[in-house]
């Protein structure tokens, strides 16, 4: 049932928020002081390849890249931690957030995990942050297993990770001391389903002009959809919740409150940690709104076949190389990932794209040139920032922005 | 430090190898024959020289600048190995290719596929296989179906039946050319070796520069006269092993030797991680026994996860074996697998008390003066029993 304008709560968003905020607290990864203080088996991995089976299980996972943001950049201490990582004499070609996390690791401030699954994933510097892991002596004894993932994206390949998936079963099972549960898995798989489909939806409606909300809003989706509430129904409410407050704003035909939009753009990568220095000063000054960016996107996601177990396991291969963010566009061919952007260009009529090409993403700094010659074909100016979206110090925000000021004259988009 | 090597087959190798195009290649091409570029160790020779075509390993030999590669690739954040090969693609140094095979190896590496594709010099034939990126059965039973696939296509474009017999054939000659680059290895374990580890660059480079069964006959000359050698006294230094990706060129060893040092010993793309083993040349399926080969034998890449034991062992036998005296652990800015790779082993070296100096360099600055500071610095230190 969807309730008229006139009774939608003007702080809508604000209590979605805070109710985001209180959803991120319960997850596993915001309990993961509790279980290490508990002796909880804990579970690490190298990306996000099945969070449907944690949830089943009720095994905390953590990946352990991500831990960079969590117990760093998100409480400050990025920087150091980045600084820390040099001191310790790593290698100055990693990402920033992969350097926070070797640091984390390095100086055994990670949760000691009772197993760690590994797949060959989108990035070099993630293979190579997960070889650091791997040999990390203190972590030694734990049981690890390796996947590969195969490049093709047919229904073989696919088959291929998820039987080798499938075998991670007996290993968490022995390290955690958790029974597997097909019939609970089923059940955690068909509401992650509802949730992606949530996902997609409010995407959908994010394509209406005035854009109803901020890029952020779909970055929260996919984080309440894929981390934090994965297969569990108070993430599917609040996806559902979100979405119909958004379909009242469409309908209404109101736009982000109190900015006028005058250009549409898409930040096609991760949202900086350093949002807040820079949308809202393009927001305010150029009337520029950010509509997209990397996480935000959902492709759509492959739906999960519960038919069997191996079915679904290769819907969690389809998941993880079909729609995972990165994972998408990197482990693809560079028209993969340029095709994508042009799907957002198009579809959400955006004037322009801008390209943050954040230092550590190389794979994106190899198909700049595909990408330039698509959007050349379909004329909308593009621009190549040349951040690092974690660690604001080597490119402020200010200069930033003065870059994106400058292309939009240029393109003469400032109107 | 020279080895006072005055042989001419070693100038045909050494002349192979310093530029992209040699005579070798050129009777080749002269004489009809078809040559299929290639791009990462693990893509097999095997399989080309099956179908009759002579394999060329793609590099970056002579370029100075990367200007038009920038265009494809960023220049900040793609290692200058990959960017200046591609300059040498853009500049049509390599438009004696009949087609490619881009292997990938890398995020960098496997780019090159689709930005040559989107170049005006594509070549007719251009495709890239996937290896995996974990070691196991599994892992090589789908390269082996990788394998099959490129197969059926480098048929149909080239015309060429690639039977098991020839595979078997192709097989037999590329293990050839290993055990005689294992011999040409082994030579400098010797005190006082016949020849340098800049010198043993050249003839590996030329390995995949020219057609193999002249490879082969040419190095077989090479290694009786190495052996028949009076080598001068000299007194050489230390004994170093260099770790690292594909480094084409001898600027390393140059400076290492020119220093009084030898390189006595090598782990990387084009030299002793190229060489590691053989292709089983019995067995059923000659295509699994590649794949076997390359997936399970030589995981020596970091890409690869679960590489680092492989690469750690491989290097201690070596370092022992050589009596190795330091390691040099050199990559490319911006190479993501080998910077983890050598942090990882500086750190395990340094508690087995083995002198490591890390290095992340660009593709063409192998002279400058500060990288020869560095090693003389270690070298140095070597002598004075610290680390580095």
């Amino acid at each position: 049932m969807t309730l008229p304008a006139a009774s939608q709560p003007a702080d809508a968003y604000a209590q979605l928020k805070s109710e985001f905020g209180s959803m991120t607290a319960a997850s596993f990864q915001g309990r993961m002081a509790e279980y290490v203080a508990s002796g909880t088996p804990i579970v690490a991995g190298t990306d996000d390849f099945f969070p449907e089976l944690f949830t089943a299980m009720e095994v905390p996972f953590y990946f352990v890249v991500r831990q960079g943001l969590e117990l760093a950049f998100h409480v400050g201490k990025g920087p150091e931690a980045v600084d820390g990582y040099n001191e310790l004499g790593g290698s100055s070609s990693l990402c920033s957030l992969q350097k926070a996390a070797a640091y984390l690791l390095m100086k055994g401030r990670l949760p000691k995990p009772s197993a760690i699954v590994m797949t060959s994933t989108s990035c070099d510097g993630q293979t190579a942050v997960n070889e650091m892991m791997a040999n990390y002596a203190p972590w030694s004894d734990v049981p690890k297993m390796s996947f590969d993932a195969s490049f093709e994206k047919d229904e073989a390949s696919m088959e291929y990770l998820g039987k080798q998936w499938m075998r991670f079963i007996p290993l968490v099972e022995k390290a955690t001391g958790r029974k597997f549960d097909l019939d609970r898995l089923k059940e955690v798989c068909e509401e992650s389903n509802r949730q992606t489909r949530l996902l997609f939806d409010f995407q959908e409606l994010r394509r209406a002009v005035p854009s109803p909300v901020r890029a952020e809003w779909g970055f929260l989706a996919y984080m309440a959809a894929r981390w934090s509430g994965c297969g569990r129904p108070l993430a599917t409410a609040w996806l559902q919740r979100l979405f119909d407050t958004t379909e009242r704003r469409v309908r209404d035909g109101k736009g982000i409150d109190g900015v006028e939009e005058k250009i549409r753009y898409a930040w096609f990568d991760i949202l900086p940690c350093w949002s807040d220095q820079l949308f809202p000063r393009l927001e305010r000054e150029l009337g520029a709104v950010n509509l997209m960016d990397l996480y935000g996107y959902s492709a759509p996601w492959p739906v999960i076949d519960t038919s069997t177990l191996e079915t679904i396991f290769t819907s969690f291969a389809k998941r993880f190389l079909i729609g995972n963010p990165m994972t998408r566009q990197i482990f693809a061919l560079s028209t993969v990932y340029g095709g994508d952007a042009v799907h957002i260009a198009k579809n959400f009529k955006c004037d322009a794209i801008l390209m943050p090409s954040h230092v550590g993403h190389k794979d994106g700094a190899a198909s700049h040139r595909v990408v330039h010659d698509l959007f050349r074909e379909i004329g909308v100016p593009f621009l190549v920032v040349g951040c690092d979206v974690f660690d604001e110090r080597y490119m402020t925000s200010d200069v930033v922005f003065n870059k994106i000021e400058a292309f939009f004259d240029t393109s003469g988009l400032r109107r | 430090m020279k080895s006072g090597l005055q042989s001419e087959v070693f100038e045909g190798f050494a002349s192979a190898a310093r530029s992209i195009s040699n005579p070798e290649l050129e009777k080749w091409k002269g004489g009809g024959g078809k040559v299929l570029g290639y791009t990462c160790s693990f893509v097999p020779e095997e399989l080309i020289v099956a179908a009759g075509l002579m394999p060329f390993r793609i590099r970056g030999t002579g370029s100075l600048t990367a200007e038009s590669a920038n265009e494809y690739f960023e220049a900040a954040n793609v290692c200058s190995f990959i960017r200046h090969t591609f300059d040498q693609v853009l500049q049509g140094r390599y438009d004696f290719l009949d087609g490619a095979v881009i292997g990938g190896g890398c995020d960098a590496n496997r780019h090159i596929y689709d930005n040559w594709q989107k170049s005006p010099v594509k070549p007719q034939f251009l495709e890239t296989i996937f290896f995996p990126h974990a070691s196991g059965e599994p892992m090589a039973l789908e390269f082996r179906g990788q394998l099959a696939g490129l197969k059926t296509k480098i048929e149909q474009h080239f015309g060429a039946e690639i039977t098991d017999e020839k595979l078997r054939s192709a097989v037999r000659l590329c293990n050839e050319t290993r055990s005689l680059q294992r011999d040409l290895y082994a030579l400098r374990q010797s005190a006082n070796p016949p020849i340098t580890g800049g010198e043993t660059v050249e003839v590996m480079v030329a390995g995949s520069s020219m057609p193999k069964e002249r490879y082969n006959t040419m190095l077989r000359t090479l290694l009786e006269e190495l052996r028949g050698a009076t080598v001068p006294e000299r007194k050489i230094g230390a004994r170093i092993m260099i770790v690292g990706p594909g480094h084409d060129d001898t600027s390393m060893c140059d400076i290492v030797e020119e220093l009084g040092g030898l390189v006595a010993a090598d782990l990387t793309c084009f030299g002793g991680k190229v060489i590691f083993g053989s292709v089983q040349e019995e067995g059923p399926d000659p295509l699994q026994a590649i794949a076997d080969y390359q997936v399970l034998a030589r995981p020596f890449c970091p890409k690869n996860l679960g590489a680092h034991p492989h690469i750690q062992k491989e290097l201690l036998d070596q370092v022992r074996a050589l009596r190795v005296d330091g390691v040099i652990g050199q990559s490319f800015l911006c190479c993501n697998m080998w910077g983890g790779e050598l942090y990882i082993l500086h750190k395990e070296l340094k508690e087995a008390g083995i002198p490591m100096l890390r290095l992340e360099r660009e593709y063409v600055s192998g002279s400058s003066g500060q990288l020869q500071t560095r090693v003389q610095a270690f070298l140095e230190t070597i002598s004075g029993g610290g680390s580095c």
